[in-house]
């Protein structure tokens, strides 16, 4: 069967994300935006909606909804502003990775280390940080730095490595950046000496899927934001007028925006089906770092073509679509970035003497 | 959302695959050696009717005939079809049967002439071809340009004008005619017209030559004062005031656009699969940039085959699809050509030796973006919808 009906229960949490992206992100985009973080009207409204918990298991007061569902949520919120996002959902990709990795214990350490969410569950891929673990009689260690984490503040770490993830609940401190985009989730270079690790799982196909799903997190984030760029500038490029009719009626800007809208509509259904394949329990490594490059190189094609359309007003804050393109760069840069993704897709595909050969599994 | 393929197609698409690799494979790259279409005589077409090809889907005056395979959903379609072109495109085209046309005769065509015309197709007793005549030299994308003319003549319809790149047409018992009735008034005037081989004035059948696809025969030809009785107006009499005959072609058109999508995606698959083979055979799997291009390659094919199942998912959902069928076409055929190039990147000169069957695919598929609207004509289509682009 194939069938791209999300069904009622996803229709219901997707519309109470669209609502809620629609009526307080959106509005409170720039200001969140200056103060570094979303304000407690946002934030009070957030924990009523409930969305953070979507993908905890019920023994963990969780909907077990699964990742097709953050990825569709995650479409929605970031379609309104993807900092704010990232600040308000405090667990991030962290908690799946604990609970991918190290299963329900390495879950509950996760969230009694954040207080369930009160404080940030910051996961670091072991892509975007030189990482070193040593034993000095005492314990494990864990010297880290990173040079740009979307966050200044965070109650533990996930550190996702190739075979393990680490929990760190003290130890690590926070130099804030500028930060090129994602500014509404605060920005800082992170560094800890020998901080002490609280936890340490080992699990080198819990972390491959961990890492998947952490792809998908973010690649669905980019969604949101390519989904705002395709909107806004489409709308603009019927009511800007030039040379005597709208700029979206010049064949040179229709076709721009008819290539955006189709790359957007793919990248979906690729995201899509990887985090069919997490939900499913199938092979999706693969799939997911497939997805997340392809995310990627879309994005990287519409949030600076959103801004052209726009022309000089585009280049200017008074506009969103110059946020969506440094933000979808920022997103795009994350777990690894594009290199990392194609590389791990890569080397999985060429494993394969005929990789994307129909129906051998019943999946595509 | 499910992503999976049902056992009843796995086994459709396995029997293509056998099909494939031991009749389509070979007779494709014979005929690209030869450069010159599948006779119609060879053995090959003999047995594709022993194996119960070519028939019509119509089950005859009392519906009960065995026709060539009950309804399928146009997802089991469109994956049938993926798996035939990644074996080759080209002979899928050349193989007999009612074709293009079958579809506006089922829908629009009167009992009578589902029997005269389709009735044949039924029990083939040899490989019969028919086609749909619709582009001319001077329209192609733009189908509502056509000048070929049909006037009223005392007892049925008189047509001139010419037809270029129509699949088939030297080969096949009849060709379903487009043709204006007042050139002037556009689309609302055109009908469509069963011209029979052998019809006096119907002739100058000049096989085109192509770049690619060799295995079937585009073909141009002539209708000069092409007489043909009343009954052959597709439809019927009742037709002639009606404007549905260029709706009838149209919808054909859409309905095609989400399977050459499907055919794209089949064939850079076999573009990804050689350039896999190739970089194995001569062990250049371990080097990034191999690597990268077939990542890329997989990619597009993975990307492009969902916007094609889409089209074919809200179709089997009597959901509009106008917008859908138009994206899989034009990314479909875009991505495929890429990743063709691609894999002649990757095999580097020996791309260029002629004889590869990369280098083949890399030619067969430029037409993907080109048959039934360019990918050009799907960015309007879609951009009517996007901005609000004039007509």
């Amino acid at each position: 069967m194939f069938d791209l009906d999300a069904g009622d229960e996803f229709d219901l949490v997707v519309q109470t994300a669209r609502q809620f992206a629609d009526d307080a992100l959106v509005p409170a985009m720039r200001d969140a935006e200056r103060a570094r973080e979303p304000d407690s009207g946002l934030r009070a409204t957030w924990n009523e909606i409930g969305l953070a918990a979507l993908e905890l298991p019920e023994a963990h007061d969780g909907a077990e909804l699964g990742c097709l569902a953050r990825a569709l949520v995650n479409e929605e919120l970031a379609a309104g502003d993807v900092g704010a996002t990232l600040a308000l959902d405090t667990f991030g990709p962290a908690a799946t990775a604990l609970l991918e990795v190290g299963g329900n214990d390495a879950l509950a350490a996760g969230l009694a280390a954040c207080d369930r969410g009160a404080s940030r569950l910051l996961l670091i891929s072991g892509d975007d940080a030189d990482c070193g673990i040593e034993n000095d009689g005492g314990g494990e260690r864990l010297s880290i730095t990173a040079p740009y984490v979307h966050a200044e503040a965070a109650g533990a770490l996930v550190v996702l490595l190739d075979d393990r993830a680490l929990l760190v609940e003290s130890g690590f401190d926070f130099e804030p950046v500028r930060g090129a985009g994602l500014r509404a989730s605060g920005g800082a270079s992170l560094r800890a000496d020998a901080a002490p690790i609280a936890g340490n799982w080992e699990n080198a196909e819990g972390a491959s899927r961990a890492r998947a799903r952490a792809r998908l997190y973010y690649a669905s984030l980019l969604l949101g934001v390519m989904r705002s760029a395709c909107d806004f500038s489409a709308e603009y490029s019927q009511q800007r007028e030039a040379f005597g009719r709208p700029i979206g009626h010049h064949q040179a800007l229709a076709f721009m925006i008819t290539d955006m809208r189709m790359a957007l509509e793919a990248a979906r259904l690729v995201v899509h089906e990887a985090a069919w394949r997490v939900d499913r329990g199938l092979p999706c490594a693969s799939e997911a770092a497939s997805a997340f490059a392809e995310c990627i190189e879309v994005s990287r094609m519409v949030g600076p073509n959103g801004v052209q359309i726009l022309g000089g007003h585009g280049f200017m804050a008074d506009y969103p679509v110059e946020k969506h393109m440094r933000e979808a760069r920022a997103l795009g840069l994350l777990c690894g970035g594009f290199d990392a993704a194609i590389d791990e897709a890569g080397r999985t595909l060429v494993e394969q003497t005929t990789p994307l050969a129909l129906g051998a599994s019943g999946a595509l | 959302m499910e992503f999976t393929v049902d056992p009843e197609t796995r086994r459709a698409i396995e029997q293509a695959r056998e099909l494939g690799e031991k009749e389509l494979r070979p007779a494709g790259l014979e005929a690209d050696r030869r450069g010159a279409p599948i006779a119609p005589d060879d053995p090959f077409f003999a047995r594709c009717i022993e194996r119960g090809e070519g028939r019509t889907r119509w089950r005859g005056p009392d519906d009960s005939a065995k026709s060539s395979g009950g309804p399928r959903s146009v997802i089991s379609t469109l994956l049938v079809m993926e798996e035939l072109a990644y074996w080759d495109r080209g002979v899928i085209i050349a193989t007999p049967g009612p074709g293009l046309p079958e579809n506006n005769v089922l829908v629009m065509g009167t009992d009578e002439q589902k029997e005269r015309f389709l009735g044949p197709f039924l029990e083939p007793d040899r490989p019969r071809w028919a086609c749909f005549g619709m582009t001319e030299p001077g329209a192609g994308s733009d189908a509502a340009a056509i000048k070929t003319r049909a006037e009223k003549d005392a007892d049925g319809w008189l047509l001139n004008g010419a037809k270029c790149f129509i699949g088939g047409a030297s080969r096949s018992d009849w060709i379903l005619v487009q043709a204006t009735l007042d050139p002037s008034k556009g689309r609302k005037a055109q009908r469509a017209f069963f011209v029979e081989q052998g019809t006096p004035g119907l002739g100058g059948f000049q096989i085109e030559k192509k770049m690619g696809l060799k295995a079937y025969e585009s073909t141009s030809f002539t209708l000069e004062n092409v007489r043909v009785p009343a009954s052959h107006l597709l439809g019927g009499e009742q037709r002639r005031e009606s404007n549905a005959g260029f709706k009838t072609a149209l919808k054909s058109f859409n309905a095609g656009r989400p399977a050459i999508a499907a055919n794209a995606v089949g064939m850079a698959r076999a573009a990804l699969d050689e350039s896999i083979r190739f970089a194995r055979e001569h062990d250049l799997l371990e080097q990034d940039r191999v690597r990268d291009r077939i990542e890329a390659m997989a990619r597009r094919v993975r990307k492009a085959r969902l916007v094609c199942l889409k089209a074919g998912w809200l179709a089997d959902q009597q959901r509009p699809n106008i917008i859908e069928a138009s994206i899989s076409k034009a990314l479909a055929a875009q991505v495929a050509q890429e990743a063709t190039s691609m894999g002649l990147e990757l095999i580097g000169s020996v791309g260029s030796r002629g004889d590869h069957l990369i280098e083949k695919l890399y030619r067969d598929v430029k037409a993907m973006d080109i048959v039934e609207g360019t990918g050009q004509v799907q960015r309007m289509i879609i951009a009517r919808s996007l901005v609000g682009l004039p007509r």
